[in-house]
């Protein structure tokens, strides 16, 4: 049996190869967007632990800021044997090329560099700072100095002595680069900037301030002992200042992956998919090969061979696929984990927070998972020609004409209608709430693979109506013959634009979501951003880069007298029983008055409940916490925990975690910060708004002055480039969905051989025989573009008005890219005819 | 011709340890220790910014309220100054440049053979204060501060596993000025001087958390505080150091400071404290200090001369033996820098007979590394 099965491989090793490529290429995109994601988004985020090591335990605020008051009150926890504490800062900065302008965002991270001296793992391998120990008065608490690591000065093409001219919340400063740090055992990633903590502190206007303290254990041999740990951990938080909290490092690892977790389950969602295609390519290329061992399979037959036999030999056929693919898919996977998780890391780091790329793992779970999947879906889609292939009639039979099986779950509408109505009543889920806060809807997903399903299987029946339709027009023999092959709606047809549908619906449902988005995000701003100027801080962008502008700067921007008023914005995380939010300070007058915003309950709607501070919250806040209709949120600030009362909702498409808004002297007195992160400028009557801009930004080239269409662009770059993950996993699906089209055609001109060879007689020539299969295939794609559109608009519907609201709590307004649409279904006629074409012309010359 | 008349002017010196003038400062521009100062107490108990090396050091001998258990500890703090021109002025912020601090514990549990010990390096602010107007360090884990009433000192050591040592030594003598006119010389070098304080015997009560026990413990301790800016001389690699409390209620502190060279310093000394605080000394060329005994450091492979016998032309009495032996011999302090090991220890001190005639704390420092180099 083994020899029969492989028999074949060495004659058609190549389109063998093919296959195991395309399930490695299946497994491989699976497997390496799990990887990425997991490296880009998993990690502690504890930039300096390059430098330090991994600690044990992070004191912090809820509002990631430490006075230095309260950390004078951890002095008494510092003489503590035990454990080291290391207070750490850091913010991002800009490098500024020679003529000013930014040319990269890094990350600026102040250690008490002297103190590192006493950390267990910089005890073992000692970090010179200096050639001269005795020098450490000069560099410690400079106003300048910095280190880099190779990585870092090859990006800022720096050397030792070097004066670098930066960024650094909006003021111009200067680095002096003291040493790049070049041991080999010290990773430190291309965009640190190490300095001692009282530089980075001024570097960053941010004198007296702290973001965290780590708690590095002294016995680190213990640092895996539970019990030690848990001993550790309350002692340490029964001596904290109040405002203060100290949980193991590792939980922070937990608490960002949670923050990812819906944004990971749409990449692994995604990724299923071109498991899903890429399986779908394996059926069609196993069936193209049972269908040309046609005879060859009716002959085994005539002489006595047991169908079981041959539906074995092609299943062990499928195996075999699967698990050379997978093995060749893990390894693929691992490679493309390297390409995507800079992607990857750059969306994080946009939309969530501050995260650096962790060393890629390969797993043996990855490993496992990998094998499983491809073992799986090789299985299953090499079931069905296994199938077909133990169908097969002895060779007398077969000899009286063309034969093929009949799926007659592909000709019975009743099992898509069936799908169709599972998905509706899917709906009817609950969401499933996951770590972190986030809501994952499983009646969306659910009712989305059901529909998709659905009607890839209702699409035979669409092609079919289709070829009736248009045979009535059809005058000559090319089109005729074309159309009354559609007509008969063979299950190679049929499963042919199943497949397409699939890809069809994926990518129509996506356009519609990228579009509908974009299109919302626009509308947003037109009605959000009324003022002239935005100011921010230059050359910092995303989620992971909340530094702030330094206040006295802001301050004394504002005194311009071309301003009239300026709506200046507070930030700052906030942790609720749910997992972090986001806490505002806004000019509540304003935003209850003349700003506007898109309101979906305007201020004053809801009552806020006694007690409570009153607050402006985000869709996604509201829909989080689930007071939607009024009620109560806790926070945990600095003061100890506070609690808001939404009087309105208003949609805010900037962050999934939600946002609420206080005012700002109550949004000051909870978190002791003062540092703005953005100011809207309305101007005074007269004033000229570009000279104004132009003047704002020469006084102050560290802050970032723009317009609201230049803001508008900045927004959109960001979300463009959490869409790229989208638009690559599209393009591979759609891709595989075309080489699928292909296949099928080989295969149904494959078993239509008796048919052509007697219209050959009948004189149909070589070009009439191409047309036909051309329009053939130009049928196959139109039926897939009807049922693929129908699909993909109920998908665009699910995403937008189910997952969407249920994972994000954002309304998105409905747009249906007509557009895009109408060249999408040209390119597929054009592609499934030159398809038909190319098929046709390949399989004259094999048969000749 | 100038090296002959320098080698002319320091030769009565090197062969009598007379008197060599100091320079008021060092080369980096640090003050010198003067002659004749008359320190103030407890102001000068305090930190003395301005010089570039000082340090605060208790060691004693410890003893379980009505038990058996027996300990050593060594409780040391050092200050270094930064910039010259920056480090008097005032301490500011959590995290200054001003000054450097360290601190080194240690517990040597007697009975068990145990040695516990630890370091800390840590800069002046939120975790390293000293004051300058009394004694108040708080230091890594160290902190100790003057007993309500100005006579004595608090204590405090913190040891892994939240262990502590809390002591109150109260003086049962006066507080001792070594060295000549008020200066104690470590070397030829012109600036090689400090001012040399030290209460020979404290009366030590207290408790110690020692592996999850609480216990009484009463001793006898010493402590010295010693400020310069330039310790040892050029040409020196280390010391080997004891102080010594016999049971006739006076005390004996001698050091061998070892030149790069292998012998001994001439401004090594011995010097011996009466039971009311006067004191008498020798210079190198009146006493030896003989290495009966080495060990091994099993950590670091460094050799220490942990048995020694000092012998001596004491003033007032002729000549006297004293043999230091450790009570357990791996006292070895390996600090966070290794370059730093040196072995600090609980001994026996008997006489030429072999009885026990006292207890003793040896030092034995610079076998790692240069430490002349660091400390000038």
């Amino acid at each position: 049996m083994v020899r029969t099965t492989f028999r074949h491989w060495r004659a058609s090793i190549g389109q063998y190869l093919l296959l195991i490529a395309i399930v490695a290429v299946g497994v491989g995109a699976f497997n390496g967007i799990r990887q990425a994601s997991r490296a880009a988004s998993a990690n502690f985020g504890l930039f300096n632990e390059a430098v330090s090591g991994r600690s044990d335990f992070i004191i912090e605020s809820p509002s990631q800021r430490i006075s230095e008051d309260t950390l004078s009150a951890l002095g008494s926890l510092a003489s503590y044997p035990d454990w080291h504490l290391v207070p750490v800062v850091e913010g991002s900065i800009t490098a500024l090329d020679e003529k000013g302008e930014p040319t990269g965002q890094l990350r600026l991270v102040g250690l008490d560099l002297l103190s590192l001296a006493n950390l267990p793992y910089v005890a073992k391998r000692p970090i010179e700072f200096a050639e001269e120990e005795s020098t450490w008065h000069e560099w410690l608490g400079s106003e300048k100095d910095v280190w880099l690591g190779r990585g870092t000065a090859n990006k800022l093409n720096a050397k030792k002595g070097q004066r670098i001219s930066i960024l650094a919340s909006g003021r111009v400063k200067e680095i002096f680069v003291r040493k790049i740090l070049d041991d080999r055992d010290l990773s430190v990633s291309d965009d640190l900037v190490i300095a001692d903590i009282s530089t980075a502190q001024g570097l960053l206007s941010r004198k007296g301030e702290i973001n965290r303290v780590e708690v590095v254990l002294e016995r680190a041999e213990l640092r895996e002992d539970t019990e030690y740990l848990n001993g550790i951990g309350n002692r340490i938080s029964s001596l904290l200042p109040e405002g203060l909290s100290v949980g193991p490092t590792k939980n922070r690892a937990v608490d960002r992956a949670a923050m990812t977790a819906a944004f990971r389950l749409n990449l692994t969602v995604l990724s299923l998919i071109a498991v899903l295609v890429g399986g779908y390519l394996i059926l069609q290329a196993l069936d193209a090969a049972v269908v040309r061992k046609r005879e060859e399979t009716a002959i085994l037959r005539s002489l006595g061979v047991n169908g079981r036999i041959l539906f074995l030999t092609g299943i062990l056929e499928a195996v075999a696929i699967g698990i050379l693919g997978s093995l060749a898919g893990i390894l693929v996977g691992h490679f493309l984990a390297f390409g995507a998780v800079g992607m990857f890391a750059e969306t994080v780091n946009a939309l969530y927070f501050a995260t650096s790329i962790e060393a890629i793992s390969l797993t043996w779970k990855d490993c496992a998972t990998g094998l499983l999947l491809g073992f799986l879906f090789s299985l299953v889609a090499g079931w069905l020609p296994a199938r077909d292939a133990m169908q097969t009639p002895p060779a007398q039979i077969l000899s009286k004409g063309d034969w093929s099986p009949g799926f007659l779950w592909l000709r019975n509408p009743r099992f898509g209608l069936s799908l169709i109505v599972f998905g509706a009543l899917a709906l009817l889920l609950p969401t499933l709430s996951i770590q972190g806060g986030s809501r994952m809807p499983i009646g969306g997903f659910l009712a989305a693979g059901a529909w998709i399903l659905g009607s890839a299987l209702l699409s035979g029946q669409i092609l079919v109506c289709l070829a009736k339709f248009c045979h009535g027009f059809c005058q000559s023999p090319v089109s005729r013959l074309a159309t009354s092959r559609l007509m008969d709606g063979s299950s190679r047809h049929r499963l042919a634009v199943a497949g397409l549908v699939v890809a069809v619906g994926m990518v129509t449902g996506m356009f519609q979501m990228v579009d509908s988005f974009r299109s919302t995000i626009q509308e947003w701003f037109d009605v959000r951003f009324q003022a002239e100027l935005y100011v921010s801080e230059r050359g910092v962008t995303g989620a992971g880069s909340v530094n702030g502008i330094d206040p006295a700067l802001l301050d004394e921007l504002l005194l311009d007298k071309s301003i009239d008023y300026a709506d200046v914005m507070y930030v700052c995380h906030a942790k609720a029983a749910q997992g972090i939010t986001l806490l505002a300070g806004v000019d509540f007058d304003a935003w209850t008055g003349f700003v506007r915003q898109i309101w979906l309950k305007p201020p004053g709607t809801i009552r806020p409940s006694s007690g409570a501070e009153p607050a402006l919250v985000s869709e996604a806040f509201a829909r989080r916490f689930d007071v939607l209709e009024g009620g109560t949120v806790e926070l945990d600030t600095p003061k100890g925990p506070k609690l808001v009362s939404p009087i309105g909702i208003f949609s805010d498409y900037g962050n999934e975690f939600g946002t609420a808004a206080i005012a700002i002297d109550s949004w000051k007195e909870w978190t002791g910060a003062d540092r703005p992160i953005n100011a809207s400028l309305y101007l005074a009557d007269g004033s000229e708004l570009e000279e104004t801009k132009q003047r704002l930004r020469l006084s102050y080239p560290g802050l970032d002055v723009r317009n609201a269409r230049e803001l508008r662009d900045v927004a959109l770059g960001i979300f463009e480039q959490t869409f790229k993950a989208t638009s690559a996993l599209n393009a591979i699906g759609l891709a595989v969905a075309f080489v699928g089209l292909l296949l099928g055609l080989f295969s149904i001109f494959d078993e239509s051989a008796s048919t052509w060879s007697t219209l050959r007689h009948l004189g149909f020539s070589p070009v009439q025989f191409v047309l036909s299969a051309g329009f053939e295939g130009a049928g196959i794609a139109v039926a897939s573009l009807a049922g693929g559109t129908l699909s993909g608009l109920a998908m665009g519907w699910l995403l937008i008005f189910v997952v969407n609201v249920q994972s994000f709590g954002w309304t998105l307004l409905w747009k249906v890219p007509l557009a895009d649409f109408l060249i999408f279904g040209l390119l597929m006629v054009l592609v499934g005819f030159l398809s038909g074409c190319l098929s046709a012309i390949h399989w004259s010359r094999r048969k000749t | 011709m100038k090296i002959t008349i320098l080698i002319l002017f320091f030769l009565p010196a090197l062969l009598n340890g007379e008197w060599i003038e100091p320079f008021t400062r060092t080369a980096e521009g640090l003050p010198v220790p003067y002659s004749d100062y008359k320190p103030v107490f407890p102001r000068d108990h305090g930190s003395h910014r301005g010089y570039g090396i000082e340090w605060w050091y208790w060691v004693g001998h410890l003893t379980e309220k009505g038990g058996e258990e027996k300990f050593g500890f060594q409780s040391t703090v050092f200050r270094l100054a930064g910039d010259p021109q920056e480090a008097r002025k005032p301490a500011f912020g959590n995290f200054g440049n001003r000054q450097l601090y360290m601190a080194h514990t240690a517990l040597s549990d007697l009975n068990g053979e145990k040695y516990l010990h630890r370091d800390r390096i840590l800069r002046e602010g939120w975790q390293a204060s000293a004051s300058d107007r009394t004694l108040s360090l708080k230091v890594g884990g160290i902190e100790a501060v003057m007993l309500d009433g100005g006579t004595g000192h608090r204590l405090k050591c913190g040891f892994l596993g939240d262990d502590l040592l809390e002591l109150e030594l109260v003086p049962k003598k006066p507080l001792v000025r070594f060295g000549d006119n008020g200066l104690s010389r470590k070397g030829n070098g012109r600036s090689s001087v400090s001012w040399y304080w030290s209460y020979t015997r404290l009366q030590a009560k207290g408790k110690l958390r020692y592996e999850g026990k609480e216990v009484e413990v009463s001793g006898s301790a010493w402590m010295d505080h010693e400020i310069s800016s330039s310790q040892l001389g050029d040409d020196l690699e280390g010391w080997d150091w004891t102080c010594i409390q016999l049971a006739d209620d006076t005390e004996v502190k001698a050091y061998r400071l070892r030149r790069k060279d292998g012998r001994s310093d001439p401004w090594s000394a011995v010097y011996w404290i009466d039971e009311h605080g006067k004191t008498e000394r020798v210079y190198g060329n009146n006493f030896s200090w003989i290495v009966e005994r080495t060990w091994t450091s099993p950590s670091t492979g460094l050799k220490y001369p942990t048995t020694v016998r000092i012998e001596a032309i004491r003033p007032d009495r002729g000549k006297v033996v004293y043999r230091l032996s450790p009570i357990i011999e791996n006292q070895e302090f390996i600090g966070k820098i290794k370059s730093n090991a040196y072995w600090e220890g609980a001994c026996r001190v008997s006489d030429d007979q072999g009885r026990t005639v006292g207890k003793a704390y040896l030092e034995l420092a610079g076998y790692a590394g240069d430490l002349g180099a660091r400390l000038n």
